[in-house]
């Protein structure tokens, strides 16, 4: 495969991966109103449940700290991490969606936070900073070309939660949603009580993202603390903004423009230690710039804001 | 005598230092007509509160529809037939204003129905009986609009048409004149009586007098958290007590 080539699979798997996430958030925050600033622990659940659930038994000879490997199938494991997923969405959710607005988002920040400090110390379940390495990939050496084999699955999984969002939102389901954004106590005025849908929303979402999170893991074959700090999370609310919340087609957009721009410049050719952190660097600026420029100038929508 | 649709037995409500409610015993009959009247901060919204299970009473107690409504979610009490209208209107701002009426239409397992598509074959029959709610309250041409667009008064008229889809029995109205335009207010008079015709238990809080007292058959006064006086508009509009509370004198 030329190198133009694989760097498109490459941005393809990303943008699959990065999709299912802002797709699932943009229905938490476009739709319910729930603004969640701890995206990536839910990413970084799925992803680790994953790691643990396929990795064989630890190993003296590589240092592993982990006491638990339980090679379960890869299918079966991703399964599993989708409902971690969710019961991690409900052990956050449960004090997190007493509150609203900005408290919500800062104690879902909080929870994000807690679980990437987890992931550090408590490496009998963890492995601790080092994480796993040589995570499972299935099918590995049955399919040609392994990287084109995970585009396809990365863009299936993004057709599915495609799918099903837009079907939900298109329903009654949607309609009572944005209603509760708008709203809550004019939704309780008609017998319907918001809190159940809410936690309903919060419970799917984390669903899919966790199922993004092993898809990134299958990728990278690495799970480690560093993957999964606040920057992931800030690029995929960067990108729902850019596409315009409540759109998810804006949103896919959104998130193939940045995906994008981030991969072009990551090609810059450099060749010192100086120079990769500048790239970095410009990333960070790059996005954040575009950030402003976007909430300066875009058609505020009726209602909302 | 039937069981009061609504009652509440020796109800007060504080908020710290503050009596907003002050020890009120109310009873609504099945099928009345009643206005709450009262100067501003007198209680009358508190006690709109406590009767739709929105604030739990400090002390005594509050049946509606033959429920307390102690330990109950207000959507609980909605569901029962208790449907109530708010002084802010309510108003789902991102939906179109038929939209805004059929949030209060139920699915049966909503997220399975959404999936499924199988929503639409309920949806068409919901919609003709939003549309038919809309042209009662006079809205019906502005189905396809956004409620955005939507004056004060007219939402009003909206919310009204929403709490209406949801078959109450006992409907509470919280200032339904605020912000609708003189002319309109005989055609609201009109639609409180055809709506309470049909047996549903109407109590409308209001600060239009002059509107009220020719709307319903009994009034209820309040004022620094008790109820002062309660009878016919005809015994009101004399009663001293009331006429000092309104005249800021001393009663």
């Amino acid at each position: 495969m030329s190198p133009l080539l694989a760097a498109v699979v490459s941005v393809g798997i990303l943008v699959g991966i990065y999709g299912v996430v802002a797709i699932a958030l943009n229905f938490q925050y476009g739709e319910a109103g729930l603004i969640n600033f701890g995206v990536v622990a839910y990413f970084a659940v799925g992803a680790y449940t994953f790691a643990i659930l396929t990795a064989g038994p630890p190993s003296e000879a590589s240092l592993d700290q982990y006491r638990w490997g339980f090679d379960l199938h890869p299918l079966l494991a991703a399964l599993i991490a989708g409902l971690v997923g969710v019961i991690f969405a409900a052990i956050s959710g449960w004090p997190a969606l007493r509150l609203r607005g900005e408290y919500l988002a800062l104690t879902t920040f909080a929870f994000a936070e807690v679980l990437q400090s987890l992931l550090v110390n408590v490496p009998a379940v963890t492995n601790g900073t080092s994480g796993f390495a040589n995570i499972t990939q299935p099918l590995r050496g049955e399919v040609g070309n392994y990287n084109l084999f995970l585009l396809i699955v990365s863009l299936a999984l993004l057709a599915v939660t495609m799918l099903f969002f837009q079907r939900l939102v298109r329903s009654p389901y949607g309609r009572l949603l944005r209603a509760i954004k708008n709203d809550e106590v004019g939704v309780t005025a008609t017998g319907q009580v918001p809190e159940k849908y809410r936690r309903q929303v919060f419970f799917i979402s984390a669903f899919f993202i966790a199922l993004a999170g092993v898809v990134y893991v299958i990728w990278l074959t690495l799970a480690r603390p560093s993957s999964f700090g606040a920057e992931l999370t800030f690029f995929v609310w960067i990108a729902m903004i850019l596409g315009g919340e409540g759109n998810n087609w804006g949103v896919l957009a959104g998130v193939l423009g940045l995906t994008v721009l981030d991969e072009l410049i990551g090609q810059l050719p450099v060749r010192s230690v100086r120079g990769v952190q500048m790239i970095d660097a410009a990333q960070v600026f790059l996005t954040g710039l575009l950030f402003v420029l976007v909430l300066r100038w875009r058609q505020p929508r009726p209602g909302a804001g | 005598m039937s069981e009061p649709i609504l009652h509440l037995d020796h109800v007060s409500r504080y908020f710290g230092g503050l009596v907003a409610v002050d020890e009120c015993s109310l009873s609504l009959a099945e099928g009345e007509l009643v206005g709450l009247v009262g100067p501003n901060g007198a209680g009358k919204s508190t006690l709109f509160n406590l009767a739709s299970g929105y604030l739990p009473p400090s002390e005594g107690s509050v049946t509606v529809l033959g429920h307390s409504t102690t330990g109950r979610h207000p959507a609980e009490l909605a569901a029962l037939g208790l449907s109530r209208t708010f002084q802010t209107p309510v108003a789902f701002k991102e939906l179109t204003v038929i939209d805004n009426v059929l949030v209060a239409a139920r699915v049966e397992r909503p997220i399975l129905a959404g999936l499924a598509g199988t929503w639409r074959s309920t949806e068409k029959l919901n919609r003709e009986r939003a549309e038919s709610l809309l042209e009662r309250v006079g809205l019906g041409a502005r189905a396809e609009d956004e409620a955005a667009e939507l004056s004060g008064g007219e939402l009003r008229m909206l919310e009204v048409a929403r709490q209406l889809y949801t078959d109450p029995r006992l409907l509470l109205l919280d200032e339904p004149t605020a912000g609708v335009a003189p002319h309109l207010q005989s055609a609201l008079a009109d639609l409180i009586r055809s709506v309470h015709a049909e047996g549903v238990t109407v109590m409308v809080v209001e600060h239009n007098l002059g509107f009220l007292l020719d709307l319903v058959g009994r009034v209820v006064c309040m004022a620094n958290g008790a109820i002062i006086a309660d009878g016919t508009p005809q015994e009101i509009r004399t009663n001293p007590e009331v006429v000092a509370a309104y005249l800021g004198g001393d009663a």
